[in-house]
């Protein structure tokens, strides 16, 4: 193990401890301020037309009775909408992908119930919601596609005309020699497991409020955006801007602006070359060469950007979750952006829960039927994997479902020593709602391999212990190149976890645990699961996921000092539940030697914050977040540091800050201030307000490493009279490095624990087969409550590395190791192998043979 | 989910009310707690004109005691949950009320409310036809008492016209020599039951001499599994007489799928239900509170 780097805490030594949240007052008596909170006066109120019907054709909308209703201010059909707003263009450049373009309201087709076809904007919620029922649209049913297998179905009705066969994506990759490896081996087990539909379900939804400025025109974008850099860039990207073509003469005649745009064209050719040469010529592949109107709408997108000299400010204050949800930019999102263009009015629209359930966005309806070729002493040799995904009718943006196939085909063989891997994964559309990362986006690569292992251990007879500690990766064999392109350092230690959760089982006990149960006519059963994730990954991760693509892995921080001494830290990322607040606070107070109040964190607003792509999300919140609040703070407190020692005559090596107190080592009562400082140097400067110090930084990251890891092992026991279940005992052994604040990681993995708890016996979004969504209100979308969730157990590793800002994402590592640990739990309690996540009382019982199926 | 518009009334006595259902008969609700119609209007299922808000009228308010127990139209779950004379009189109602949902929606809707609604996934109208209750209800030109037995007619139906309210429901005290309880078995804790059964055995000397099993969640109403109630009659109180009462009840309901829940698993936990309940049931036999 690597010595202890050097953490220059000097201050009260915040990191590592359980320090309150600094979030939790003002959310506890009620003083968050969410974007429902804003209410700006006299700001319309916004209600979408949804389509009741899963697949159908629009005849006709006649909108003039409820236009005519007192209270409402305009009724915008999706026509009017879409001739000011540019198509959702595809942002992914992957061989085999087709992404239709669509836009933000549906004006010829719907496509899932819940599409929205007309926007009325009313002095109430209420008021609109009555203009809603006042309009007259004609649809034509056409028949719809609610299943994987109906939309693989030859001659089934196709949601976009140039997906053929409703295929969206057709993806592959392989590693290794994998004819041989499967030749070669003992045997080969195929199994197929399913995974049916998800919801991420924030406490609270979606919503924006837009205000525009009556003298300028200009928009200001409150919402609840994971990424607001995004959202403000897509804005003026999607708005069609008249003067665009005037603006891009403008722009054409600037020599500066020409040269540094092509130069980025080049770069962008360049990086993608052998994609954009490998372009299928023929069959599905070339369906997005076919569709000339995606470069249209790459022009006309490019073209609204260069045209953007007003761009909007978007503002993201306090969120109540996402799960990944919010890190789209929403159909809605745009459609009200060009209302409020049109109409020169602040306009908003707060999501209801059932809008939300139906179109807030889904996750997580896959198959896969994978063939792990195998020797009979349980060495693990190749894996090919066929996968489907369930995309629904609309793509993501940006995150489409196609990043969770390429996330797959780095993730899938998992922290073992798999020689060959081969993946084909179908994307398929369906007419059913959006699919969006969800908390560990690709996890379900964990539960099937971490299901399929059960299952082979089970047919070559040997513990499902023992086939995992027979062949995961250890750290004597690191760094090591994994199978699928990603650098594994010590970081990845996946096996330490897996021996230290393994200690902390008796398995002795168990036995007497399981022959207890049976007694009471329960089963118990315990599951295992280990998982590593790129928490944010090696400096080649996101680029063995896409070439040029690590471009996104830098995350951009400023720190200043006012001239009163105020110390304000700017972060790019938008905090939703992760206590961004609490944790940089206290990685800021440890470099500058204050008290965490003393430091002040801004967030969410794009005027004051710097640019990034992805905001909040991938796992980059520690690591990339934290870090570069770390960097920039020891940078500001160094210039503070060289200011004070001339102050107090000193050589600056042996000045240190404790409390505040900035002095020679030794002699703390002659000393200054942070205040006194500031103040000098407003003085020399002449300056009274704005900043004295300044840093900016743009950070990438340290080191090969920065994989999160864990362990997890579940005890179910299943009462067989009726099928209710019971967790025991679940634990938790985690390594996602050195710890800002235990407290706040225990939340995160127990958070995601309860997500997978509730994915396995409560949760799931049921589409009937004609894509009738059943699960419209929480009466049925269960998600479980303190009721259901048992004590959790969690024990830390914290595995350094050479680097520093060592610490490594966690917020999704416990949705992504529950599904597999749960239901391999309940595979050894009752003897069968479960090839389904979901399984709720009634399956619980078909599966142990007591009632029919 | 914001409700149409309708006009609300608040009348301060019963025979106001009486006087505005009169008025506006069909297109008019009676809101008491609000717990079921209130979400109803926000998703725009229900649109009444007129809402008749009972909540002010005083009359209605009270727990009386006198041949068993009588509740007011205005009386909320968690006051009848926290009753002594409830739970002295009519056990059963005590030990149905902790799963009528949470707490917070028991605080606020009420007994007599949820009865009136008639959801047959609810356990107040199993609980009334297991107890024979006996509905009171008036309108401006009279007043009728009803049998729990014919005032459930089916699906979210009752016998209460559209010109009346159903101001209380008398609940017969429970025989000394009978025991009761409440089972069921939900998805998640308070959700409405997959299946439940509000059930009562009177055994004075070792033999049963009546039992009542009304199942609710499995039918659009509650329902009384009376072949296995008479199976039950003239038995010993013993695991096996339950047994076979559990089998008649798994053969003779004929519940649906839902998404939560197969029928043939609806059917195997009522008989499980039947079981524990009358085991448990008996157990409650001399023991009051």
């Amino acid at each position: 193990m690597t010595d202890i780097p050097d953490r220059q805490t000097s201050g009260l030594g915040f990191v590592g401890q359980r320090v309150k949240r600094v979030e939790d007052e003002r959310f506890l008596i009620g003083e968050g301020q969410f974007v429902a909170d804003l209410n700006p006066k006299g700001v319309l109120h916004a209600a979408f037309l949804r389509s009741p019907f899963a697949h159908a054709t629009l005849n006709s909308i006649d909108v003039s009775t409820a236009a005519a209703l007192p209270g409402v201010a305009r009724v915008f059909t999706a026509a009017e909408l879409n001739a000011v707003t540019n198509s959702f263009p595809p942002l992914f450049m992957i061989e085999g992908l087709y992404t239709p373009l669509y836009k933000c309201m549906s004006e010829d087709k719907v496509r899932h119930i819940g599409d929205p076809v007309a926007l009325v904007l009313a002095e109430s919620r209420y008021i609109a919601e009555d203009a809603l029922e006042l309009i007259e649209v004609e649809y034509h049913e056409l028949q719809a596609t609610g299943t994987i297998d109906q939309a693989l179905a030859p001659g089934r009705e196709q949601l976009w005309d140039r997906a053929d066969g409703n295929i969206l994506g057709d993806i592959s990759a392989d590693f290794g020699d994998v004819a041989t490896i499967f030749a070669d081996a003992d045997r080969v087990i195929t199994r197929t497991f399913n995974c049916p539909r998800q919801t991420n379900q924030p406490m609270e939804t979606r919503g924006s409020v837009v205000i525009v400025d009556p003298a300028t025109g200009h928009l200001e974008i409150h919402n609840t955006s994971q990424a607001p850099h995004f959202l403000k860039w897509a804005v003026a990207g999607l708005l069609v801007n008249d003067g665009a073509f005037r603006n891009l003469s403008r722009f054409a005649r600037n020599k500066d602006r020409r040269k540094a745009f092509s130069a980025a064209a080049k770069a962008f050719v360049s990086t993608n070359k052998q994609k954009l040469l490998e372009q299928d010529p023929a069959g599905q592949k070339s369906q997005m060469k076919k569709d000339m109107s995606f470069l249209r709408a790459q022009a006309r997108m490019a073209m609204g950007l260069l045209a953007s000299n007003d761009y909007p400010t978007v503002k993201a204050g306090d969120i109540g979750g996402a799960f990944g949800s919010k890190g789209s930019v929403s159909r809605e999102d745009i459609a009200l952006a060009a209302a409020a263009r049109q109409l020169g009015t602040s306009v908003q629209w707060i999501e209801d829960r059932v809008e939300n359930l139906l179109d807030g966005g889904q996750a997580r309806e896959e198959r896969f039927t994978v063939s792990l070729a195998v020797d009979n002493d349980g060495t693990l040799k190749g894996m090919k994997v066929d996968a489907v995904l369930d995309g629904g009718a609309y793509a993501s943006f940006p995150v489409s479902a196609a990043v969770t196939v390429l996330l797959w085909k780095l993730y899938m063989p998992g922290p073992y020593d798999f020689k060959a891997f081969e993946l084909n994964a179908k994307i398929v559309a369906t007419n059913k709602g959006k699919v969006v990362p969800y908390r560990g986006p690709w996890a379900n690569e964990t539960w099937m391999r971490e299901r399929m292992l059960d299952v082979v251990a089970k047919e070559l007879d040997i513990s499902a212990a023992d086939i995992r500690l027979k062949n995961v990766i250890r750290e004597e064999n690191m760094p090591a190149a994994f199978l699928t392109g990603p650098t594994l350092d010590e970081t990845m230690s996946v096996a330490k976890t897996l021996d230290r959760a393994l200690e902390m089982v008796d398995f002795d006990q168990l036995e007497q645990d399981k022959a207890a149960a049976e007694a009471r006519g329960h089963r118990l059963g315990l599951g295992i699961s280990s998982y590593h994730e790129a928490a944010p990954g090696p400096p080649n991760f996101f680029s063995s996921a896409q070439p040029g693509s690590d471009m996104f892995l830098h995350e951009d921080g400023r720190a200043e000092i006012q001239a009163d001494g105020r110390i304000v830290m700017y972060t790019s990322q938008s905090p939703h539940g992760q206590s961004h607040q609490t944790t940089y606070k206290q990685v800021a107070a440890d470099e500058f030697g204050v008290a965490m109040e003393d430091i002040e964190i801004v967030w969410g607003d794009t005027d004051r914050t710097q640019f990034s792509f992805l905001g909040t999300g991938a796992s980059r919140g520690g690591p990339l977040g934290a870090g570069v609040m770390r960097m920039t703070a020891r940078e500001l407190r160094n210039q503070v540091v060289k200011v004070a020692a001339d102050m107090l005559e000193a050589a600056k090596e042996d000045i240190e800050i404790v409390n505040g107190n900035i002095h020679v080592v030794g002699v703390p009562t002659r000393g200054t201030t942070y205040a006194d400082v500031a103040a000098k140097v407003a003085s020399d400067q002449a300056v009274s307000t704005g900043p004295v110090f300044k840093e900016e930084m743009k950070y990438e990251g340290v080191g090969n490493g920065g994989w999160s890891v864990a362990t997890h092992i579940a005890w179910v026991d299943i009462d067989l009279e009726t099928g209710q279940v019971e967790i025991p005992r679940y634990l938790v052994v985690e390594d996602c490095g050195p710890i800002i604040n235990p407290g706040i990681v225990d939340g995160q993995v127990r958070g995601g624990v309860a997500q997978g708890i509730g994915a396995v016996f409560y949760e799931r979004h049921h589409y009937d087969d004609n894509a009738n969504l059943l699960s419209t209100t929480y009466m049925d979308y269960l998600i479980p409550t303190a009721m259901e969730i048992p004590k959790i157990e969690i024990e830390h590793m914290e595995t350094l590395t050479k680097g520093e800002n060592d610490a490594r994402g966690v917020g999704e590592g416990g949705m992504i190791g529950a599904p597999a640990a749960l239901t391999n739990a309940v595979s050894d309690a009752l003897g069968v192998d479960v090839l389904e996540q979901h399984l709720p009382p009634y399956r619980l019982l078909e599966l142990a043979g007591i009632i029919s199926s | 989910m914001k409700n149409p518009p309708f006009n609300y009334h608040r009348p301060a006595s019963v025979d106001e009310a009486l006087a505005l259902l009169t008025e506006h008969g069909d297109e008019a609700k009676v809101l008491a707690g609000g717990q079921s119609l209130l979400p109803i209007m926000a998703l725009r299922l229900g649109r009444p004109e007129h809402v008749i808000d009972i909540g002010a009228i005083d009359e209605l308010k009270s727990i009386s005691v006198g041949g068993g127990i009588t509740i007011g139209a205005m009386v909320r779950h968690a006051e009848a949950e926290k009753s002594a004379e409830v739970a002295e009189q009519t056990p059963l109602i005590t030990a149905a009320l902790p799963y009528v949902g949470h707490r917070a929606i028991r605080n606020r809707g009420t007994v007599v409310g949820s009865i009136a609604h008639a959801d047959g996934a609810a356990e107040m109208p199993a609980v009334c036809l297991a107890i024979g209750a006996t509905m009171h209800i008036a309108s401006s030109t009279q007043t009728r008492q009803v049998a729990a037995a014919d005032f459930f007619q089916g699906f979210f139906t009752t016998s209460i016209e559209a010109n009346e309210l159903l101001t209380a429901v008398h609940f017969p005290a429970q025989s000394t020599s009978a025991g009761s309880t409440v089972v069921e078995i939900s998805r998640r804790h308070s959700d409405y039951a997959m299946c439940g059964l509000a059930c009562m055995i009177d055994a004075p000397d070792g033999t049963i001499v009546s039992a009542a099993l009304s199942f609710f969640g499995v039918a659009s109403a509650a329902v009384r599994a009376t072949e296995a109630e008479a199976a039950l009659v003239g038995k010993a109180p013993n695991n096996e007489t339950f047994a076979a009462a559990a089998t008649i009840v798994s053969n003779t309901l004929a519940p649906d799928d839902d998404i939560h829940a197969t029928a043939a698993y609806r059917r195997h936990i009522a008989g499980v239900l039947t079981r524990r309940g009358l085991a448990e049931a008996t157990s409650q036999i001399g023991i009051r509170a």
